[in-house]
């Protein structure tokens, strides 16, 4: 990180290829398209290195730090492409899908981290687990989440409580606590 | 317990998950900034906000994306190495100045760097401040709708971002934004819409080329943006 805030491109280069297919994944998660994907990711890592300074280790490490700014930026990219209708019926195929291949030790433990998430939110009840994908990848509010599910926003922002704490007590003694 | 706390029990998760309305997101803010119990529980649900993106099936970004990005990359890191050994050395962040009072006695500074970087087609000056990298313009922002908030904009070689703290969320149903604004013409809308985060930060770049501009400016607008303001400025940041 003190390269990239040189203005080092080489040390820039290297956290993209840390992060990009993570990046790429979480941005097509939320925005659905490819193209909207490569747009999000672009102007994150753009972001990124331009405002590399501004990375604060005791907030998170590199990687929350990118992919927060991915979230952020796709979130936005939703809101004013107002694509909310369309993302779920992408014309993209579940070709583009692939298996990280396991080159390196780091990719078999995030593929491990990846799995350790997937089944603590396989595990939540149903409606936990509902309201928390409605809300982080896709971008509406509480009160918008209880009016397409008819639930009162009291019950709704209680299941996002619920489930959230139980995650994080399932991952508690797990390697994506960062 | 402050009495205001039983308004906010069950927040928390709304709030790590962005899904506080705009107007919510913005009396939770503030009511955490007292609230010691809310702080404990949204540090407490933190890990599992961070560990959402890894759940997610992986995919193989396209090999053009990594080339478009790195070109840009490239490009402004060779403006910043053209510049000199301080220009690429980033601003202290609390060291602000107004562009009004530098221009004049960075004047000449500012034409050779302009020569400096003429051939490389750039119309930007990097290192007008004494050799730091770009230039931060900080803006004036409308106090009574935005209290507390501060924006600047930052220019380094061909672009140039705004960057704000403590800004409020937009009014319902409306994002913030981005307009061009030159001499004798009516604002020009850009395609920038954007949204602070939860702790009221955001950036956003002002694309296009700054040529002729004399000021970047920031209005809240129906979702999808306008075609000409239909709100005062919240932001101006003067650029010429």
């Amino acid at each position: 990180m003190q390269l990239l805030r040189r203005g080092q491109a080489p040390a820039f280069e290297v956290i993209y290829e840390r992060h990009s297919s993570a990046a790429f994944s979480l941005a097509y998660r939320i925005v659905g398209t490819r193209n909207g994907a490569e747009d999000v990711s672009q102007e994150a890592f753009l972001n990124l290195w331009r405002s590399g300074a501004r990375y604060e280790r005791a907030r998170g490490s590199v990687r929350t730090w990118v992919l927060g700014i991915v979230h952020h930026r796709a979130i936005d990219y939703l809101r004013r492409a107002t694509v909310h209708d369309k993302r779920r019926a992408s014309d993209e195929g579940i070709e583009e899908r692939f298996e990280a291949a396991e080159r390196t030790d780091v990719e078999v433990a995030r593929r491990d981290e990846a799995q350790a998430v997937r089944t603590a939110m396989d595990t939540l009840p149903g409606e936990q687990c509902q309201v928390i994908e409605l809300a982080y990848f896709g971008g509406f509010t509480h009160t918008e989440i209880a009016g397409m599910l008819e639930t009162p926003v009291g019950t709704i922002k209680g299941r996002m409580r619920l489930g959230l704490k139980k995650m994080r007590d399932q991952l508690s003694d797990g390697a994506v606590m960062r | 317990m402050e009495s205001g706390h039983d308004r906010w029990g069950d927040a928390a998760g709304s709030y790590l998950l962005g899904a506080l309305p705009e107007d919510e997101h913005a009396a939770y803010v503030a009511h955490l900034a007292g609230c010691a119990e809310c702080r404990e529980e949204v540090d407490e649900l933190t890990p599992a906000i961070h560990a959402l993106p890894t759940s997610v099936q992986p995919m193989a970004p396209p090999p053009a994306l990594k080339a478009r990005i790195m070109a840009e990359v490239e490009r402004e890191a060779s403006l910043l190495a053209a510049a000199g050994p301080e220009a690429d050395r980033v601003a202290p962040p609390r060291r602000r100045r107004r562009w009004s009072l530098s221009l004049p006695r960075l004047a000449p500074v500012a034409a050779a760097a302009a020569l400096l970087i003429a051939g490389a087609g750039i119309a930007l000056g990097v290192t007008e401040l004494g050799g730091e990298d770009g230039r931060t313009v900080v803006a004036t922002v409308d106090q009574a709708r935005a209290p507390g908030a501060a924006v600047e904009l930052e220019t380094s070689g061909r672009s140039a971002t705004l960057v704000a703290h403590n800004l409020p969320a937009p009014p319902s149903g409306r994002v913030y934004q981005v307009w061009t604004k030159r001499p004798g013409e009516a604002a020009q809308p850009t395609s920038v819409l954007f949204t602070p985060n939860r702790d009221g930060a955001a950036t956003a770049s002002v694309p296009g080329s700054l040529d002729g501009v004399e000021q970047i400016m920031v209005t809240d607008e129906p979702s999808g943006g306008s075609t000409t303001p239909t709100r005062q400025p919240l932001v101006v940041a003067d650029v010429s």
